[in-house]
C-alpha cells in the first residue's frame, strides 16, 4: 500500500523516483517471501489444489490479501487443532 | 556498504543456505528409506528442522537481499546471465520450501511420504549451484 499510494504517485506525479527505488525491492522481497512461505506451508500440510490456487492467484490481485485473510485465519486455527482440519473454506463471505 | 563487503557476506550466506539444504536433502532421504524410525531419530528430526529454521532459512533470505542489493547497485538487472541465475535461484528457493515443509511434516509424525523428486535433490542442488557460480563469476552473456 505504501508502494501503491505513496511511492508510485511520488514517482509519476511529483517526479521523485527515490521512494519506488526503496519500497519497490522491499515489495519484491515480501512477495517472494510470501510465495516461499506458501510452498513451505503446503508441503508441510494437506492443502487441496483449490486452496493452493486460491492462495497463489489472490496474491496477484491488488488488495487480494484482504480477501484471503479469513481463509488463512481458518487454516491457522485448523492447524492449531481448534477446528476440524477437514473443514474447507467457504465462499459465503 | 562497499561492493566487496556485500559480495563477501553474500557468498557467506549462500554457503550457509546451500550447506543447510544439502544436510536436509540427505536427511530426508535417510528418514524416508528407514521407516519405521529408529530410537532417537525423532530427536534428530527436531535438530535438523531447528537448523533449517534458525540457520538455513535466514541465510537464504540474507543471500537474496544482499544479491538483490548488489544487482541494483551494479545495474545488472538488464543482463541475461542474471536472469538465468535468478531462475535457478528461484528453483533452489522453491526446493528449499518443499524441504522445509517436509521436515515440518516429519516432525509432526505424518505418514504420507515426501515427494519422490526429493530423492534427487542433493544432485540437483549441486548442479544448480555450479551453474550459478559460473554465471556469477564468468558472466558469459
Amino acid at each position: 500500500m505504501a508502494l501503491l499510494f505513496v511511492a508510485v504517485p511520488l514517482k509519476h506525479i511529483a517526479g521523485h523516483p527515490a521512494a519506488t527505488s526503496i519500497i519497490g525491492p522491499i515489495h519484491g522481497m515480501a512477495f517472494l517471501l510470501y510465495v516461499w512461505m506458501l510452498i513451505q506451508t503446503v508441503s508441510g500440510a494437506d492443502w487441496s489444489r483449490a486452496e493452493i490456487a486460491r492462495a497463489l492467484i489472490v496474491a496477484f490481485i491488488p488488495f487480494g490479501a484482504f480477501a484471503n485473510e479469513r481463509f488463512l485465519k481458518r487454516k491457522e486455527l485448523a492447524l492449531a487443532g481448534s477446528v476440524s482440519p477437514e473443514r474447507k473454506w467457504d465462499t459465503s463471505g | 556498504m562497499g561492493y566487496l563487503w556485500l559480495k563477501a557476506f553474500h557468498v557467506t550466506a549462500v554457503i550457509g543456505w546451500i550447506g543447510g539444504m544439502l544436510v536436509s536433502s540427505l536427511f530426508i532421504v535417510h528418514v524416508t528409506s528407514s521407516r519405521p524410525l529408529a530410537a532417537g531419530e525423532s530427536r534428530m528430526i527436531e535438530i535438523v528442522r531447528a537448523w533449517d529454521w534458525k540457520v538455513t532459512t535466514p541465510a537464504m533470505l540474507l543471500a537474496s537481499a544482499l544479491g538483490m542489493t548488489m544487482a541494483v547497485q551494479a545495474g545488472w538487472f538488464s543482463s541475461r546471465w542474471l536472469m538465468v541465475k535468478l531462475v535457478l535461484v528461484f528453483g533452489l528457493s522453491a526446493l528449499h520450501g518443499v524441504q522445509s515443509g517436509t521436515l515440518r511434516r516429519m516432525a509432526r509424525g505424518a505418514n504420507r511420504s515426501p515427494p519422490g523428486f526429493l530423492r534427487h535433490s542433493a544432485s540437483a542442488i549441486l548442479m544448480a549451484i555450479a551453474a550459478i557460480a559460473i554465471l556469477a563469476v564468468v558472466k558469459p552473456f
